[in-house]
């Protein structure tokens, strides 16, 4: 370092002198010649002179630099020119589109797992946002006119403008997979399905469209003719397979009443519901109705519903239940056996036992049964035909059948036929199979038995996929003939008997797809479209409906209002049939050969059976329970990580540590996560995950690339671990083993609080006895401040003059009161079952970004509205000075939750304070306060200072650390490329790096609903105007309105008596307020005085 | 009103209108008077059952019929020769579709022709028939296209700039000369007096030195040319704007089809349509775009209006064809579409929500209100406001809301009437006797930016 030596030497110090080396210090000539250059070594500057090319060019240094600095300005002043937009107007406007004015169009969502009648919004012909359909549909809540859905629904809007769809059908030859056109498609397929002589099998999800079962009728026809010289016909299977099968519960329908049906539940008449570990909020059954039926009866009051859980894990329904009652994996089919004991007992039967333990686990709630006989339900999520017989003889002793459950007005729902699909396979491999046509399943990826699946594909001359995507299954097959996008689909449904539901189009067709069954009826020599097709259908079934009044006006009510009804219901008397002795016998069978460890398998409220994994909304929406992002793990109670000497505590610090569970010759690898309530010796892991594991494009949202370009799956899949005994396919592993893998993995989580510290202005519960008590300060006691007033009249001023911090400003209040509007939300916390449907429909509507995994572990996740889940300790500071213990050790023995701790979930928005912190220390007014009460962001003037953030109490204000919908984030971000942004509300900002955003209460809804009532010359209706979050809340947890309005309902519920406001004490005074969670349990209410 | 500076400015030109159209419309009158006797010559008959005819036939024909041309029937100049001795063309015109019943061959024959419409049954007499039709036969087109009615003449270009030019470049021959002149006197005079003569020095050189000779008067000049070129770049700045401001030429883009606002909306008395903004522009009312027209639109009148006042006009009527697709020889429509691609004329800055029916149903504004005298001197649209945030703002400052026999605004003034609070702020609101928008929160940031 010459150059820096010579410093040194002049200036270091006055006393001392640095030199460098013994030639500067003496002074030597050379040395100080040389220091004259800054380089000792000759520059290389006469060889690159002496170069003779470089002599001839013309172009000086300077004149460089002269162009260079012309260029850049000519370069930016040409950028400032006035940019020229073209606006192309319609040559002939479609009679129904004015641009700049949405249209809804009623549709129907069915994917094979969920169902629900849906609203579709389109702007400009393009599908933007989906929320139930609030007038018709057996997802619709009657009393709030909302229509329920879940995040799977109202996120699969996205998927239509995911660019890794197949865009023409594909042909597998010698070189993989090649694009082909329709006409070599359909000429190809034409030929090898008539010329195969072998049996052509079509494998489809469960189909409950009348028109799709016609179409496959019209293959079956064409091909399972004997031909004219006599040869035998080729015959022609429909086979039905469910990822999550219900096969057990189908054939236990079989064998006790004579019906392969899955029966119709309806909640709304039970009094008493026990689970025995099914999740019917989140994944079993039809939860899409489920929901507003179990939450239109946990209303606080003399017809609350009670309900009881048994289960391992910790599922979205035991969070809701009132009580739960952790179980090992095994001792569940014991549970059954002993409900139906006891049950059998109350009603006169003869009992067969069970262990004494769990007949008295399970005593509470068969009393409680017994009790409500006609008026309870009693399910099982088991998919053990035992089990499910017992569990139909209970409801059959309760006399439940023709209350809360109807088998004549079945659904016709998960119809699938495991024993099937395993003899299908097995036919594969023999060689018996001369096509496999597969639609809607993909059973590469979700069979227990994929690799014999696979290797019978090979097996196979012809095998044509559906599949959207080159998935699992489809990259294997000969053909892969894409069908539509579900918004791009004509469908009709026949989700229940008498109810009938059509599926629209709300786009035209993006790629060169076409629908899987107009594929079969091009193969069946039929040349009609799938809407003519489904018309005629339609037309020529009806009459036998007894439908008099002209086809066409039946058809277009049913375009209209995406459902019709028709067909009543039968009366006829069922009678029990079921073989209890040996039901009972294969229920216990079902519970022995318990490890060390007993896995249960199950589906997410995000994932589900992984359909949607390519879903980048669903991936990053966080677990209802764990609050974890784009990733499953193995569920463990904190009793065996603590055991194991795993990670307790994850953050962005604190990754998880990798288990290894082993079932059988099986294992996967996953991190382990604490999941307060998971029974200790259990283990969970969810299905749906590790998509594209073998570099299958089935959608970017579903697997990354690594720093080498390699593609990693997020998550792994389990499906390997499901069992096949008996015919049907078990999501319960009784014998694992869970070993430390070794090494840590990162894991994305959005809340880590493990308990409630006794902090009750954050969540406020109650047992419904307390609240019926009727006194409000039991439950919800006003947060206080002593004044310097004689308040209570007792002549002195002491610390009982109080008042209730509603009274104190800190500041002058806005004027919002009774001036115009003031908009706000009430949010019930017992109607809130944490599923999450309102986070989803919230990034549809406000384009929030997609930020990923990584930045989602740094606490950089962009939703407006999260649903916060509280665990209760079993400590309490009432407990804690019982037992005598210290402060200290009461907070430490807080911080352990319960063996079932109780679950709150808490959805929480900008809460739009009326004296709102945020907005005092903006140093740019960038965010404001409007007389609609509404606390305003204004991004243009944002300069991010994050100082809004900082003193936000309810911290719900997000940073735009980066810009998100810039390429950097399209790994996982699909969303934002050109495809992608179709996908954007044109009414809403896509907000850049460096501003801060936050719930806006969809403004643009509120401007859009004045407008309306403006012009309409209509004061505004209450419930006229929603949020996407209330729209989407079919339970009714989260209502909207104008608090200025008298006659409404958030007025109503923010004046109850449950009413609340979140962090009281601090003043802030926000708009939105909860109401108390009221559970309907016996105990007495343990609260702070 | 705000509308007073727009009239002011009009003043004048409508005066210049009136002097031209006067003019204008005697010179056509005296045609039409010279045609008109040339008929009355050749035919012997009556102006009078020629203007009865034309009053006929505009009343109740013309909407299918032109008198020279086909339209969705036949041109119907010649339709009585062409009926001679074939059928009874009264019975025809009163009655087609009975008519069509007796099997009259050439009824049927034209029945077919014309793509087997049915010609509306026409309740008229004999005479008038006969009217109609001596119109039709001797119709006389409107005597030639109409100049243009340029309503913003451009003064013309001022003629005295090449001399300006000649006699600067003389002066400044003059001013080489008489300082060439100057320095040899000089020199001549230092060699009289015996000093060196001046050395020779280059144009440049004299400058400085005269600069450095009256350094005061150098220092004002520099001054001036720096604020001049300061001033003249802080102009030209505005003008390279993306948006603009105030000063901004009013942006003005060529047009694929240069279509004349001030035609199609201007006056009647102006000699233009007066069709209405929202005829056209029907969305205002209903969304946030007041949306450019579909070409359909435009169809709706330009399937029998094809031809323009001017050559001019008649080529670029052609482009609307174009674009829908329309046979204008065979009036039938070949469904090949091109859509005319505009060019955007207001740009609303980025992250603004402007809603048109907001302003135009609700608030009930004119759209000349914003978009200027856009149906009286703009023949291709330009923007007239500079849509700035200040403009918008300004604006919701004084405007006062159209609550009268809004039941949505009733029911605010009722809450507001109710609570002391309310009370308050109606007062506050009060204040100028009117509730501005401004006043009931039309400033703040979350009714526009969201």
């Amino acid at each position: 370092m010459p150059l820096l030596g010579q410093n040194i030497t002049r200036r270091m110090s006055d006393n001392k002198r640095y030199w460098m080396d013994l030639g500067e210090l003496h002074q030597q000539p050379e040395a100080i010649k040389g220091r004259e250059n800054e380089f000792p070594q000759e520059l290389a500057i006469d060889q690159v002179l002496g170069d003779p090319s470089f002599g001839k060019a013309s172009t000086g240094r300077r004149d460089f630099l002269k162009f260079l600095g012309f260029g850049i300005g000519a370069a930016t002043l040409a950028a400032c020119e006035t940019p020229v937009i073209k606006s192309i107007p319609y040559v002939n406007k479609p009679e129904d589109i004015t641009p700049g004015v949405a249209n809804w169009y009623a549709s129907t969502f069915y994917d094979g797992e969920d169902f629900a009648s849906i609203l579709v919004k389109t702007r400009e012909g393009r599908p933007i946002h989906i929320k139930g359909n609030p007038r018709f549909g057996i997802n619709r809540n009657p009393a709030l006119t909302k229509g329920s859905i879940n995040a799977r629904i109202n996120s699969s809007v996205l998927s239509l403008y995911d660019n890794e769809r197949l865009t023409s059908p594909m042909s597998k030859g010698a070189e993989g997979m090649t694009a082909s056109s329709w006409s070599d498609a359909d000429k190809a397929i034409g030929t090898a399905l008539a010329g195969t002589g072998k049996r052509i099998v079509i494998l489809t999800g469960t189909v409950i469209s009348p028109s799709t079962t016609a179409a496959i009728n019209a293959l079956k026809a064409k091909y399972s003719a004997p031909d004219a010289a006599g040869v035998p016909a080729t015959k022609v299977d429909h086979i039905q397979y469910d990822p999550i099968s219900y096969s057990g519960v189908t054939s236990a329908n079989q064998k006790s009443f004579g019906k392969r049906v899955f029966p119709s539940y309806d909640l709304t008449k039970a009094d008493v519901i026990v689970s025995v570990d099914a999740d019917f909020l989140s994944s079993w059954g039809s939860t899409t109705e489920n929901t507003w039926q179990y939450a239109s009866r946990r209303q606080p009051g003399k017809g609350m519903n009670r309900h009881f859980q048994f289960e391992a894990r910790m599922s979205l329904s035991g969070a809701n239940a009132d009580v739960r009652v952790p179980l090992k994996v095994s001792e569940l089919p014991q549970a059954i056996v002993a409900l139906h004991a006891h049950i059998a007992k109350g009603t006169g039967s003869s009992a067969s036992g069970a262990s004494a333990e769990v007949m008295a686990a399970t005593e509470t709630a068969a009393k409680a049964l017994l009790a409500a006989r006609g008026r309870s339900v009693v399910m099982s999520g088991s998919n053990n035909e035992g089990v499910q017989v017992l569990v139909n003889s209970i409801n059959n002793m309760l006399g439940n059948y023709g209350t809360t459950i109807d088998l004549f007005g079945h659904t016709n729902f998960h119809q699938g036929n495991d024993a099937e699909v395993a003899r299908l396979v097995e036919n594969m491999n023999s060689g018996a199979i001369g096509a496999l046509l597969i639609a809607g399943v993909n059973p590469a990826y979700t069979l227990p038995n994929a690799d014999q699946f696979k290797a019978g594909l090979t097996q196979v001359p012809l095998s044509v996929s559906f599949s959207g995507y080159a998935d699992e299954t489809a990259s294997l097959c000969t053909w892969v003939c894409p069908d539509h996008h579900a918004l791009e689909s004509w469908n009709d449904f026949n989700p229940k008997v008498g109810h009938y539901a059509l599926a629209q189009p709300t786009i035209r067709p993006l790629f060169s797809t076409r629908q899987w069954q107009e594929s079969l009826l091009a193969w069946s020599g039929s040349s009609s479209n799938y809407h003519d097709f489904i018309r005629s259908t339609w037309e020529a079934n009806m009459a036998g409906l007894g439908y008099t009044t002209p086809f066409v006006d039946n058809w277009n009510t049913a375009l209209h209002d995406g459902v019709i009804t028709m067909g009543g219901a039968s009366t006829e008397v069922i009678t029990f049939a079921g073989d209890i002795p040996s039901a009972t016998s294969v229920a216990q069978k079902s519970g022995e050969g318990a490890g060390e460890f007993e896995l249960s398998l199950y589906t997410k409220e995000s994932i589900g059976s992984g359909a949607h994994a390519n879903n980048p909304w669903l991936q990053e929406m966080p677990d209802p329970l764990t609050k974890i992002t784009w990733d499953n793990y193995v569920c463990m109670s904190p009793v065996d990580i603590e055991r194991m000497g795993l990670n307790m505590y994850l953050g962005e610090q604190a990754p998880a540590s990798l288990v290894t569970v082993k079932a059988g010759d099986r294992e996967i690898t996953l991190p382990a996560v604490v999941t307060p309530g998971q029974r200790t010796g259990t283990v969970s892991i969810a299905l749906g995950y590790g998509r594209g594991a073998n570099g299958e494009r089935v959608g970017r949202a579903a697997c990354t690339t690594d720093h080498e370009g390699n593609f990693v799956p997020v998550g792994k899949n389990a499906y390997p671990l499901t069992t096949f005994l008996n015919g049907v396919v078990g999501y319960d592993v009784l014998n694992v083993s869970v070993e430390k893998a070794g090494g840590t993995y990162p894991i994305a989580i959005t809340q880590t609080h493990l308990t409630d510290m006794d902090r009750v202005s954050i969540v406020k519960e109650t047992n419904l006895a307390t609240f019926l008590g009727g006194e409000k300060r039991a439950y919800n006691h006003p947060h206080e401040l002593a004044v310097h007033e004689d308040v209570n009249g007792d002549g002195v001023i002491n610390a009982l003059d109080k008042k209730p911090v509603a009274e104190f400003d800190l500041w002058e209040e806005h004027p919002v009161e009774g001036v115009g509007h003031r908009w706000g939300l009430s949010i019930d916390l017992n109607g809130c079952i944490g599923c999450g449907a309102c986070i989803t429909a919230c990034n549809s509507e406000n384009n929030i970004s997609v930020v990923g995994k990584d930045e989602v572990r740094r606490s950089r996740e962009m939703h407006w509205l999260r649903v916060d889940r509280y665990y209760s300790s079993a400590t309490t500071k009432e407990s804690a000075k019982q037992d005598g213990l210290g402060k200290i050790d009461m907070y430490l023995k807080m911080e352990v939750p319960e063996e079932s701790p109780k679950v709150v979930f808490m959805p929480v928005m900008c809460q739009h304070c009326n004296h709102a912190p945020c907005e005092t220390v903006c140093p740019v007014a960038a965010t404001t306060h409007s007389n609609e009460g509404l606390n305003m962001m204004a991004y243009n003037r944002c300069i991010g200072t994050r100082y809004c953030a900082n003193n936000c109490p309810y911290k719900v204000r997000r940073f735009n650390w980066f810009n998100y919908v810039s390429e950097k984030f399209g790994e996982v971000n699909p969303a934002w490329d050109d495809l992608g942004r179709m996908v954007l509300n044109p009414d809403v900002t896509v907000r850049a790096r460096g501003v801060i955003e936050k719930c806006s209460m969809c403004v643009q809804q509120i401007q859009e609903g004045k407008l309306a009532a403006k012009k309409a010359g209509t004061p505004i209706k209450d419930g006229a105007i929603e949020t996407a979050c209330s729209a989407a809340c079919g339970s009714g947890a989260i209502v909207f309105g104008d608090l200025n309005d008298k006659k409404s309902k958030v007025l109503e519920m923010a004046t109850g008596d449950r009413s609340y406001h979140m962090l009281e004490e601090i003043g802030v005074k926000p708009s939105v307020n909860y109401l108390v969670k009221v559970r309907n349990t016996e105990e007495a209410a343990a609260h702070h005085a | 009103m705000d509308a007073v500076p727009i009239k002011m400015l009009g003043m004048p030109l409508v005066v210049r209108i009136s002097e031209r159209f006067t003019l204008l419309r005697n010179a056509s009158l005296t045609l039409l008077f010279f045609a008109f006797s040339l008929g009355a010559l050749a035919q012997g008959t009556d102006a009078a059952q020629y203007a009865a005819g034309e009053k006929l036939f505009k009343g109740n024909c013309a909407s299918c019929h032109k008198p020279d041309k086909d339209l969705t029937g036949p041109a119907m100049a010649g339709a009585r020769a062409r009926w001679e001795g074939k059928g009874d063309i009264y019975a025809w015109v009163k009655n087609s579709s009975a008519y069509l019943k007796t099997g009259n061959p050439y009824a049927n024959e034209l029945f077919a022709k014309w793509n087997k419409s049915v010609m509306t049954a026409q309740a008229l007499n004999n005479e008038e028939i006969d009217a109609v039709l001596y119109y039709a036969d001797n119709y006389v087109p409107p005597a030639g296209p109409k100049p243009p009615i340029d309503p913003n003449p451009k003064p013309e270009a001022s003629s005295n700039w090449p001399w300006l030019v000649v006699i600067g470049l003389l002066l400044a021959v003059v001013a080489v000369s008489l300082s060439g002149v100057k320095s040899s006197l000089t020199n001549a005079v230092r060699e009289a007096e015996g000093q060196e003569p001046l050395p020779d020095m280059t144009t440049g050189q004299k400058l400085r030195q005269w600069a450095w000779n009256n350094k005061g008067f150098a220092t004002i000049i520099a001054l001036f040319v720096v604020v001049f070129i300061t001033l003249k770049l802080w102009d030209a700045a505005w003008v390279i704007g993306v948006y603009g401001g105030d000063e901004v030429e009013h942006y003005k883009p060529e047009q694929p089809i240069n279509f004349p606002h001030s035609l199609h909306a201007g006056k009647v008395e102006a000699g233009n349509l007066a069709i209405d903004c929202q005829y056209c522009h029907s969305s205002a009312a209903k969304s946030k775009h007041a949306g450019i027209p579909t070409t359909n639109v435009c169809m709706n009148c330009h399937t029998a209006v094809s031809e323009g006042r001017s050559p001019e006009g008649t080529a670029e009527i052609q482009k609307i064809y174009a674009a829908a697709g329309w046979d204008p020889a065979a009036l039938k429509y070949t469904g090949k579409i091109e859509p005319v691609k505009w060019v955007k004329v207001h740009n609303l800055p980025d992250h603004a929500y402007f809603n048109h029916s907001q302003h135009v149903n609700v608030g009930q504004l004119e759209c000349q209100e914003c978009h200027g005298p856009i149906d009286e001197k703009m023949d291709v649209a330009e923007q007239w406001a500079p849509l700035t945030m200040g403009w918008c703002i300004d604006c919701h400052n004084t405007k006062d809301v159209k609550m009268a026999g809004n039941g949505y605004y009733d029911e605010i003034m009722a809450r507001l009437e109710e609570t002391d609070m309310g009370h308050s702020e109606l007062k506050k609101y009060l204040e100028d006797d009117k509730i501005s928008v401004r006043e009931l929160g039309g400033w703040e940031c979350a009714k526009c930016h969201y």
